[in-house]
Formats: structure tokens, C-alpha cells, sequence
């Protein structure tokens, strides 16, 4: 292998792999990242063993091979290198050391042979659909807040991604619980998906996602089987991962659908009346309670350290008055996801979960338990 | 380049004219234990395979060797259960040293492989002293993502007997509601001391010694620095096990054995100076040298009360000469008692830190008196 690849492309690359590279490991290789070189590209490939990123960058060079060096100690380099340089990697005839050369620096790395490291294979995935970088981007952050953190229920720990029915219509839908508020985001299923297996994608992959779907904004191909999910960007950069191997509980069952009491708040002034009257509210509990009459909302907090605190403001209710309590980071956690002016609550009483929406968008649907306060 | 800071080290160093022997997990061949792999391979074939194997025995005779053989054995399997019912099945777990799967078990990267040993400890800079709980819960967060190579998972808990009490527990969480295509090995010397509800829920595998002309042969290829008389001797203190002869090797094993029965065969007679530099050179460094005696000497003196009940012990014909005196002097159940107390004089010593050259001295000098 002997390559000329620009700096700032090479840079960009190794930005994307080494961040799944985890920085202590006891196995060597996997600290390590594998470079492939074929037909005027050099592809660079990182993983966990959970989760497997590729990203290629456009090289001079004829001769193909592979081999692995250490990703931070690369990256380091040709971070250190000036802007707009040309560096030349070459593969030793003995394979045990790739020489770096750039203007006047030259460095030399012990590598380890590409066979060693672990690949992800992706001929077996049967499903591929293709969604845009901006809908993909709102499945997630719709959703995304609400994946569980406990590790016994593991198959909560992503987000459930998988084709439904809503309203005869068929949707791509994205759910996330924690089992006390559950996110769900829906979004016309994309040609090809129609009989994808519902897949749970774990937290991991969804931050390394997220993180890749910030630089990119043309259509992503998703390609998906039971066991593994891909996500590639153009033809420069891949996400694999393996899928969370759970059944995701039957979720509709705690979406309510006969509540009757409906809320309109405004929802900017309504997150930083939450925010305000939550300062007062222990560390542990976060409560806040909303008392709703006809037209009003008092929002209050007591913590017998603190204080009390109560705050006033208008909305729109019409049905019997009610007291109702939630955490005030659950509530604000929604409210940031929602886009639009209005926010609506459908309630039905103090200890049954409640509906949150988006007054004017339908697409997502956020369930909430109350507290009892 | 530096040494990296969380770099374990793989194996103590092998002593002069011997080679390392393979680790497990690049070891392509068993020595011996057919019978173990032909049970295994007939559970797999049956498409009954139990989700969790425990496979047992003497330290170094192949147990991890075993678990890693059959891991790479399913790990190169493309299909759970296998879809083409009419391909042959297979006779062997031999995977090739150049199939994918081989050399990523080898590298320890293969991603649908997990290896639970005793972790690095990086405040100390040293391994744990045991398996924590912490370790043993990767095996369910491993087990609750999909495979992504094959159709198999394996985890593999080499040294079970080295679980705390907490990650017994966390493990046995996993064995008792195993996920599919997940298979468990655990290897254990001592599996009468693992938790009941453990035992209880593996297929249990045991491993025996192999025979003395397998290790003699194991030892002659791999420490090719020892002649047939050493490579015999080895074998016979190694007690069916390729591990243990290599140690003994690595600590001059065969050195403390002729210095233990140049003391011996000297009796009644025991020369002061050449007792003291005996026990000088044996507790001297990290100590291996007097484990080492903790079990040569007990051993001899067994093998004493054996010839004197008329069995046959193992042992070289010039050590059976030696023996076969001392056996003369007194009764069996004398020599029993004996082995008794010095196996205890030994225990005290690692157990409430008795001075170590004291304990060989004291050891010797109940010899003298039995043989007086």
C-alpha cells in the first residue's frame, strides 16, 4: 500500500472513526484503526466491536493492501500536520510498519495485520429504504431523550425503529420509553422499508448517528436485517451496528386514547414557568404541580428545604378542574422537542398517563406519567 | 513506541531453553481430551447444545484450550442450528489457523466472542486477585446485543473458580435465562466450590490429566531444550498436566526436585550448610520456589507411604530408590501423619505468614527425626 491523501480529508476521516475507538483498551487491535486502499481511495475503518464506522477518503496510489495502526496516534499526527499538506502512507514490505510522510516529518507506526481486524459484514442485509439527513435527524431527537438508562431492562436501552399503521397509512415509526415517559415519532414509510423487522437501535449507535447526521445533509441508505443496522452517507461514510437482541414491549397499550381533558399551553412561556417554579423543587423529586381551572394553570413547587414557589399563567381548558403533578425535567425534555407555538395535554385524571402533542404537528406523540404531589 | 499503560501481560515469562506454549485462544490444536470433544460435537449435531458448559479439571491440561477450540468452532458456523439439513456434519472442531474466525479469536477482536478473566487493575497496576462483579456483568450487556458476524455467540469465563461472590451471582443471572444462540463456557478447576445453582445449570465436562507419554511428548516439542530423562521427569512431577510442566519448567522445577532429593537420599544424615543454602535459594524473589517445594516435598513424602503400603508410586528409579529407604524406617500410617503435618506447616505458612525459611527448615527436620 502506498498513498498520497490530502490532510484535511484524511483528518475529516479519521474525525469520524476514532471517536468509536475506545481510548483504554486491553485488546490491542482494537485500538487501533484499518486502512484499505482500492481504486483511488483509502478507507478507513474503526469499531468497538458493537458498532463499526467506515469513511473513505479519495487517494493517489495504484498498489492495494490493508493494515491497522493506532487510531489515536494517528489522528494526533495528522492533526499536528499544517493545513494543506500531502501525506504518504506506505505499508512496509514486511507489514509491521507503516511509514507517514508529510513535507519534512516522518513517522513510523507499528501496525497490526488487517486480517486480525474484525469487519462487519453487510451482504446479509435484506431491508434498505433511503430517508432524508432532515427526517432521520427528527426521528432521533424526537425520541431520543426518552431511552432508558437501566440496564435490566436492556431492550429499552434504544430506540425501536419499525414499519406501523396509522390511520390505514403506513409510517416508520421511532419509539423510545424509559417507563415513565415514552416519545414516539412517526413519518410515511419509505419505499422499500414495508416489512422491515422492527429493530431496536441501541444508545450507542444512535449518539454516533446523531453526531454523523450534524455534517451531512444529503439522503442517508439504511439498510437493516435482525441482527444489524447501516447507515451510509454518499459513498464516504457507514455506520454499522449491532441491534439491541430484545422484544420491545407492546407500547400502544399505554397510550391513552380515551382521555377527554385537553390542555393548550403556550409552550415557550409554559417550559420557562416549569423551569422557574422547578428551582424550588428537591433535587430528588422534580416535582411541579399544575392546578388547571377553567382558563388558568398554577404551576407550583414545595420542598420542605427550599421553600415554596407558584407561578400563574394562561391557557386554554375547559373540562373539570384538576390537580395533576410531573417531573419538571420530564416536562421540559418534551417541551423542547416540540416545535410549534402550542403544546397540547390530554388528560384524564390525576394518576393516569397523560397525551402531549404538538398543537399544529401530528407526527409526534409524547406520553407522560403524572407524579403524585 | 512506550509501553502502554493498560497492556496486560500476557503470560509470565518462560525460563531458558523452554518456548512459551501457545495461548488458548491462538492454540490451533488440542492435545488429548477426544472424548470431550466428540460430546460436544454430539450435542451440536443433535441440534441440543446445551446453552452452557462447564468444563473441569486439573490446572493446564487443556480446559481453556477446549473452550476456545469450540468457540471458533460455532463462531465459523454461519447458521444456528444449521438451515442445510443435508450438508455432513461436522466430525471435528478443527478451524484452520487462516479462517477469519481463528484469527480473530486470535487477536481477541472477534466481536461475537467475549473473554471474562480476571481484569486489570489499573490503580494497582496489577491483574485482580479475582473476578469482579463488574466483569462478569459485560457478559449481559454483550449477551443483549445481536451477533455480528455468524449466528453464534460465546462467552467464555476462563478461571470460573476466580468469580467473587458477586459476580457469581451476576453470571448466574445470565445462565439462568440464557438468550438464543448464546453458548457459555466456563472453566474451573475446582467446580465442587462453584455456587450450586452454577453447577446446576451447566453441562458438566471433565477434563482428566493426559496420559505421561502425551505430556512427555508435549514437553519434548514445545521446551525442545530438555533431553527424554528431564522430559520424563517433568511429566511425572506435572502430574498429566502440559501447564504445570511448563511452570515447573519456567521455575527450574527440575532443580528443587534434584536438590529436594539430594536432601532426601542423604538422610539420616542432613547437612546444615547445604540444607540452609537449599532453603535460602527457594524463598528468595516472589517465592515461586517454595510453592514449588509446598508441593514437591508432600508429594515425595506421599509417594513414601505408597511404596510402603506397596503401591507404586511415579516416580524416576532413582527417586524410587530414595524413597523405598525412607519408606523402610517407619510405618505408612507414620508417613501419612507425617505428610499431614508438613502439608499443614505449609498451608500456615501462606495462611499467617510464617517465615518461609523456617517452615522448609522445620519441614526437613521432621524428616530427619522420622528417619532418625
Amino acid at each position: 500500500m502506498k498513498l498520497t491523501i490530502e490532510r484535511a480529508a484524511l483528518l475529516k476521516a479519521l474525525g469520524h472513526v476514532q471517536s468509536v475507538v475506545e481510548r483504554r483498551n486491553t485488546i490491542p487491535i482494537l485500538s487501533n484503526v484499518l486502512l484499505r486502499g482500492a481504486d483511488g481511495k483509502l478507507a478507513l475503518s474503526a469499531t468497538d466491536m458493537d458498532i463499526e464506522m467506515i469513511s473513505a477518503v479519495p487517494a493517489q496510489g495504484a498498489k492495494t493492501g490493508g493494515t491497522t495502526v493506532p487510531a489515536h496516534t494517528l489522528y494526533d499526527i495528522t492533526r499536528k500536520l499544517p493545513e494543506g499538506a500531502q501525506v504518504l502512507l506506505e505499508l512496509g514490505s514486511d507489514k509491521g510498519q507503516m511509514t507517514l510522510r508529510s513535507g519534512r516529518s516522518t513517522f513510523t507506526l507499528a501496525c497490526l495485520p488487517a486480517e486480525d481486524y474484525p469487519v462487519m459484514s453487510g451482504s446479509d442485509l435484506a431491508h434498505n429504504f433511503t430517508i432524508s439527513a432532515a427526517d432521520l435527524k427528527r426521528l432521533i431527537d424526537r425520541t431520543r431523550f426518552a431511552i432508558s438508562t437501566e440496564e435490566t431492562r436492556y431492550y429499552l436501552n434504544g430506540i425501536y425503529l419499525h414499519a406501523a399503521k396509522s390511520n390505514d397509512v403506513n409510517m416508520l415509526r421511532a419509539v423510545a420509553t424509559d417507563g415513565h415517559r415514552l416519545a414516539r415519532m412517526e413519518l410515511p414509510l419509505p419505499d422499500g422499508a414495508a416489512g422491515m423487522p422492527g429493530v431496536i437501535v441501541p444508545r450507542k449507535a444512535v449518539g454516533e448517528l446523531r453526531k454523523l447526521l450534524d455534517e451531512f445533509d444529503q439522503d442517508v441508505a439504511v439498510s437493516l436485517s435482525d441482527t444489524k443496522i447501516r447507515f451510509a452517507f454518499g459513498d464516504s461514510t457507514v455506520l454499522t451496528s449491532k441491534l439491541i437482541d430484545g422484544t420491545f414491549p407492546d407500547y400502544d397499550r399505554v397510550i391513552p386514547t380515551g382521555n377527554d381533558k385537553v390542555l393548550e399551553v403556550e409552550c415557550k412561556s409554559f417550559a420557562a414557568a416549569v423551569d422557574r417554579v422547578s428551582t424550588i423543587s428537591s433535587e430528588k423529586s422534580r416535582a411541579v404541580k399544575l392546578a388547571i381551572e377553567r382558563n388558568s394553570l398554577t404551576l407550583s413547587a414545595t420542598s420542605p428545604e427550599n421553600g415554596t414557589a407558584s407561578e400563574e399563567i394562561e391557557v386554554r381548558y375547559s373540562a373539570s378542574p384538576i390537580e395533576i403533578g410531573f417531573n419538571s425535567r420530564y416536562l421540559l425534555d418534551i417541551t423542547e422537542q416540540i416545535e410549534g407555538e402550542g403544546a397540547k395535554f390530554v388528560m384524564a385524571d390525576a394518576a393516569s398517563p397523560t397525551l402531549v402533542r404538538d398543537a399544529t404537528d401530528g407526527s409526534a406523540l409524547y406520553v407522560l406519567m403524572p407524579m403524585r404531589v | 513506541m512506550s509501553e502502554d499503560d493498560f497492556s496486560v501481560p500476557e503470560a509470565e515469562e518462560a525460563g531458558e531453553g523452554t518456548l512459551a506454549l501457545p495461548l488458548p485462544r491462538e492454540n490451533p490444536e488440542l492435545i488429548g481430551h477426544e472424548a470431550a470433544e466428540a460430546a460436544f460435537l454430539a450435542a451440536y449435531n443433535a441440534r441440543r447444545l446445551p446453552h452452557a458448559w462447564l468444563v473441569a479439571g486439573p490446572a493446564g491440561v487443556g480446559k481453556a484450550s477446549f473452550a476456545f477450540r469450540a468457540a471458533r468452532f460455532l463462531l465459523a458456523q454461519q447458521e444456528a442450528g444449521g438451515l442445510l439439513g443435508d450438508m455432513a456434519p461436522p466430525t471435528a472442531l478443527t478451524i484452520a489457523p487462516d479462517h477469519p474466525a481463528f484469527r480473530l479469536v486470535a487477536s481477541g477482536a472477534h466481536p461475537d466472542l467475549l473473554v471474562v478473566e480476571r481484569g486489570w487493575d489499573e490503580k494497582r497496576k496489577r491483574l485482580r486477585s479475582e473476578i469482579v462483579v463488574d466483569d462478569a456483568r459485560a457478559t449481559a450487556a454483550f449477551l443483549h446485543l445481536t451477533p455480528s458476524q455468524g449466528a453464534w455467540r460465546v462467552v467464555i469465563v476462563d478461571g470460573a473458580d476466580d468469580m467473587n461472590r458477586n459476580a457469581a451471582n451476576a453470571l448466574l443471572k445470565v445462565l439462568e435465562e440464557p438468550p438464543k444462540r448464546a453458548v457459555l463456557f466456563l472453566t474451573s478447576e475446582s467446580p465442587g466450590r462453584l455456587l450450586p445453582t452454577i453447577r446446576s445449570r451447566c453441562r458438566i465436562l471433565y477434563m482428566n490429566g493426559l496420559p505421561q507419554d502425551t505430556v512427555v511428548a508435549a514437553i519434548r516439542r514445545y521446551m525442545p531444550g530438555f533431553g527424554a530423562d528431564d522430559a520424563a521427569t517433568l511429566a511425572q512431577l506435572a502430574g498429566g498436566s502440559i501447564g504445570r510442566a511448563r511452570s515447573l519448567a519456567a521455575q527450574d522445577g527440575l532443580a528443587v526436585q534434584h536438590g529436594l532429593f539430594d536432601l532426601l537420599g542423604g538422610l539420616p544424615k542432613l547437612p546444615g550448610e547445604s540444607l540452609h543454602a537449599f532453603a535460602e535459594k527457594l524463598v528468595r524473589g516472589e517465592g515461586s520456589g517454595f510453592r514449588l517445594l509446598a508441593d514437591l516435598l508432600p508429594r515425595a513424602v506421599a509417594a513414601t507411604a505408597m511404596l510402603g503400603l506397596g503401591r507404586e508410586p511415579a516416580a524416576s528409579p532413582s527417586e524410587r530408590v530414595i524413597l523405598a529407604r525412607l519408606a523402610a524406617h517407619r510405618s505408612p500410617a507414620h508417613w501419612v501423619e507425617l505428610w499431614r503435618r508438613i502439608g499443614q506447616l505449609f498451608a500456615a505458612a501462606d495462611g499467617i505468614e510464617l517465615d518461609r525459611k523456617a517452615v522448609v527448615l522445620d519441614a526437613f527436620f521432621a524428616l530427619e527425626d522420622a528417619v532418625r
